[in-house]
């Protein structure tokens, strides 16, 4: 039995006097795992990380997303990228498929003060999560300061 | 009154009519939702490049599928209790060697623990002991899973993935995929 289809990319970033800043990070089902950091400023070069995660992160990754209810969302109410940069979440569970784009989100004023502040809030802490753990995967395995 | 009838029957039973026609033609319904489908942004310097730096995994048998992270072996932990608190991880895992390193990351909403810990340990053996031991044990009346976090990767993926899906990823505008078998 084929594994379930399943693959995450997360990007945040801008375009600005330092070029294009941005991270992006992606799983996939077979535990691929990239991650890319790119900040130009004070001639900070582009970080490039890949790894092969276990079925148990895999599946600790589905649960953490099954569990926020991210799928039932939809994007069409956040607020639209802008000059301060953007968001992209992209998630791929089983025969649903969802990319999701929205501005950056400073803090929890911005969630409370949009259209949709139910919807938004469950993408800022799921991100909030992910980046976490994408962080923790990346300090641990490389020793490096992943921002 | 005979027209009332007539959309009363094409659109109640419409939706059960098409869920039909696309099970015999044997096509997975993909539900698609979001804006960045229709966004053609194309960047080819993030995850969908190339040249990543990967830790070499050293083909020694010994150590199965497990790799070797740049100072020691990372031990995933999951099925956390909410409650549980870094020193309830050390007594339970440090019997089996030295903790170098804990991380147990916190639901962003909530303020309790996510559910899962990373530790990381010196040598194999002791990652091995304490995944041996402690999967399957439970930690405040929850059932623990344990195993490496990070393993050897697939070989015939690797290699396969970069000509068979160029850009990597689920891109919205990749084509020419044969549909998958159906559900029934």
């Amino acid at each position: 039995m084929p594994a379930e289809e399943f693959y995450v990319r997360y990007y945040s970033g801008h375009q600005g006097r330092y070029g294009h800043e941005f991270i992006e990070f992606e799983f996939h089902a077979d535990g691929r795992c990239r991650y890319a950091n790119n900040s130009n400023y004070r001639n900070d070069s582009l970080i490039k990380k890949e790894m092969t995660v276990s079925p148990l992160m895999i599946k600790e990754l589905k649960r953490i997303i099954d569990e926020s209810e991210i799928m039932k969302e939809d994007d069409q109410k956040w607020p639209k990228k802008n000059v301060v940069g953007k968001q992209e979440l992209e998630i791929r569970f089983g025969n649903e498929h969802v990319s999701f784009e929205t501005a950056k989100i400073g803090s929890l004023v911005d969630v409370q003060g949009s259209e949709d502040p139910e919807g938004l809030r469950v993408f800022y802490y799921l991100v909030q999560d992910l980046k976490c753990l994408v962080f923790s995967l990346i300090t641990l395995h490389w020793k490096i300061k992943p921002i | 009154m005979s027209d009332k009838y007539a959309i009363d029957l094409s659109v109640k039973p419409g939706d059960d009519l098409q869920d039909e026609e696309m099970s015999d033609v044997q096509e997975i319904t993909i539900k698609r939702k979001g804006r960045g489908f229709q966004s053609g942004d194309q960047r080819g310097d993030g995850v969908h490049g190339s040249s990543f730096e990967k830790l070499n995994s050293n083909d020694d048998n010994a150590t199965g599928k497990a790799v070797k992270s740049v100072e020691g072996w990372i031990v995933l932990i999951t099925g956390v209790h909410e409650e549980a608190t870094e020193e309830d991880i050390q007594d339970k895992f440090g019997e089996f060697g030295e903790i170098q390193n804990i991380h147990l990351n916190l639901d962003r909403r909530t303020g309790f623990v996510k559910g899962y810990a990373l530790i990381e340990y010196e040598k194999f053996s002791e990652a091995e002991a304490a995944i041996q031991a402690m999967n399957g044990e439970k930690l405040l009346d929850q059932t623990l899973t344990c195993d490496f976090a990070f393993v050897k990767p697939n070989d015939d993926r690797g290699r396969k993935g970069f000509t068979t899906r160029s850009r990597g990823g689920y891109n919205s505008r990749r084509s020419g995929r044969s549909s998958s078998p159906g559900r029934r």
